[in-house]
């Protein structure tokens, strides 16, 4: 027997078994697996017709989570590579995006977003275009295309890294199926539950929603961006749902609503990505909703998933975020890349089938972070640090300087002061990642005779809205140490103390 | 006690102002929260927390709406709602 090589296949498998089980479901529509099947099927002939071809690039850029999944299906049938992009990315971000991948179309309803991809030469395909596809005529060309193979690339997911732009992670068919059957052994969705997912398709973990659920033969509902706020309990308790896939800030708010609602909603699991869940959460979660259990994670888009805990084992192993998913492994290393014992801290080098492609277009970085020992064997170097215990567990103790995590988005220090210094009245800028000392969101530096309001935006347009950080403060210079580097030990007693500075807040 | 819109829309700058770390003045009715004033789910949450300090808003978790969340206009409205079921109790 043979196992599926494709994408789309766990769409098919699972359809071709509850044709009329609802599979996907918004706050105002629903469609069922036989329906999407269909529906990916005739978007697939729609997309060739407009001359997308094996290897070409699809950018899908919609609010609307049922086109995602539509486009992203009909782009793997079609044998070419889908790259979701969040609603934020436009302006100069999405020409970055569509001068680095060269798609061929874009799903999109956005206005500006169309404007900008119409000067990229690229086809924009409307939402209800794409969901609405005729069943093509006989002699439609489709037939005679072959089918992708596991090894072509099935998409591509644009990530900040330690590059002032963002790039993308490449990821084939096999990669993704492994990646999605390893998390699904971990994880055990049901066949019986509903999935609430309040994370954008554009962020891997939320795209990985629909295929861990297709595995169970499950039904995913996704929330939409106000969903994912203070109306959060209300959609649970709608939607029935029994799993939620969460970052810390959603648990964090959802502790907050559950402490003080009379009914809880029926979740029996809480998965957690992205950055640490606080104990308080955790524990607040437990006592509100009797029964729920907590799996823990730790990952990055480079290998999707790298490790994960056992249903509450964080009980037992406080501070722990997992075991490598079955069939990989995940070790430290020290600074010449030799192999340390556990205990000792290093960076995280991951090996298994879920290991990436590498870097779009980018050869140096992908050698560099997609490692082949002895120039063959591939292993994922993270930039991230910690260690193993005895039996395999992760503890997490830092990411690389430039990288840090905000509202849930991974952001780059040095694309944040790229785009700050483009604008004009800024001479120079230096970020302050959130921590101990800056807080829970980053604080940006700035060089400028504009106020810090000012300055975030007119940031606008030149950087995701999400990257934007939440504070400015003006500052006469930027300290620097004896390397010439920004000094932020300095600079964030410069921030804290802003008595010598000009007003920062005209409050 | 009987609360005006006007005095919701300037509960809602002060507490928009704490929370986004920016002056944030002159809403209009038809303000809208995510795509003009640029606020998150987190920040959201933010505001309705500290408007049931300021306002003495207490709202019900269940209760809450998307729809609510839409523009200054609809928020009152929901910040009224409560506040009167609230006294009426």
């Amino acid at each position: 027997m043979t196992q599926p090589l494709t994408l789309h296949s766990l769409l098919d498998d699972a359809a071709a078994v509850h044709s009329d089980r609802r599979v996907l479901s918004t706050g105002t529509d629903a469609v069922s697996y036989g329906e999407l099947a269909l529906a990916s099927r005739r978007a697939a002939h729609l997309l060739r017709a407009y001359g997308v071809r094996r290897g070409d690039r699809v950018v899908v850029s919609s609010p609307d989570a049922i086109t995602v999944a539509v486009a992203v299906h009909a782009a793997s049938r079609a044998g070419a590579m889908f790259s979701v992009l969040h609603q934020d990315v436009r302006d100069r971000p999405l020409e970055h995006v569509l001068g680095d991948c060269e798609p061929t179309a874009i799903v999109t309803d956005d206005p500006g977003v169309s404007t900008t991809a119409q000067a990229h030469g690229v086809r924009v395909i409307s939402s209800r275009e794409l969901r609405h596809a005729p069943e093509p005529g006989p002699d439609a060309d489709g037939r005679s295309t072959p089918a992708p193979l596991g090894v072509d690339g099935a998409c591509l997911i644009y990530t900040s890294g330690t590059t002032s732009l963002p790039k993308a992670v490449v990821s084939t068919h096999q990669q993704m199926l492994f990646a999605a059957r390893a998390i699904q052994d971990c994880l055990g969705y049901r066949a019986d539950d509903i999935v609430f997912s309040p994370l954008p398709l554009s962020f891997d973990y939320g795209l990985y929603q629909l295929f861990l659920t297709f595995l169970a033969g499950a039904q995913l509902r996704v929330g939409d961006v106000a969903e994912a706020g203070p109306p959060l309990l209300r959609a649970l308790q709608e939607s029935e749902a029994t799993v939620l896939a969460a970052v810390p800030s959603v648990s964090d708010r959802l502790a907050w609503l559950v402490r003080r609602a009379k009914n809880k909603p029926k979740l029996r699991l809480v998965t957690n990505t992205g950055a640490a869940l606080s104990e308080r959460t955790i524990a607040d979660l437990r006592e509100a909703i009797p029964g729920l259990s907590v799996q823990l994670m730790y990952g990055l888009t480079e290998c999707k998933r790298a490790t994960i805990m056992p249903p509450d084992g964080d009980l037992l192993r406080p501070g722990a975020s997992g075991r490598a998913l079955p069939g990989t492994e995940v070790f430290t290393v020290d600074d010449d890349g030799e192999r340390l014992p556990a205990g000792e801290v290093g960076q995280f080098v991951v090996r298994g089938p879920h290991v990436m492609a590498g870097y779009w277009r980018r050869p140096e970085l992908t050698a560099e972070r997609f490692h082949r020992r002895d120039g063959l064997f591939p292993e994922l170097r993270t930039g991230d640090y910690g260690w193993m215990d005895d039996d395999g567990y992760l503890y997490f103790s830092g990411r690389r300087d430039d990288l840090y995590k905000e509202r849930g988005f991974r952001v780059s220090a040095t694309e944040v002061e790229a785009a700050a210094r483009r604008v004009e009245g800024v001479s120079s800028a230096a970020v302050l990642p959130p921590g101990p000392r800056t807080g829970k969101t980053a604080v940006l530096a700035a060089v400028t005779e504009l106020d810090g309001p000012d300055v975030l935006a007119r940031m606008r347009g030149l950087i995701e809205d999400h990257k934007i950080p939440r504070r400015c403060v003006p500052v006469p210079a930027l300290p620097t140490n004896n390397n010439g580097k920004v000094d932020r030990q300095a600079l964030t007693d410069l921030v804290q103390d802003p008595a010598p500075l000009r007003k920062e807040h005209a409050r | 006690m009987t609360l005006k819109r006007t005095d919701v829309t300037a509960a809602m700058e002060t507490a928009l102002s704490s929370v986004l770390e920016r002056p944030v003045t002159g809403l209009s009715g038809q303000t809208r929260l995510f795509d003009d004033l640029h606020l998150d789910s987190t920040t959201m949450l933010e505001m309705l927390m500290e408007l049931e300090d300021s306002l003495g808003l207490e709202v019900d978790p269940e209760e809450l709406e998307a729809d609510d969340f839409e523009t200054v206009d609809t928020f009152t409205d929901f910040a009224i709602a409560q506040l009167e079921t609230r006294s009426a109790a």
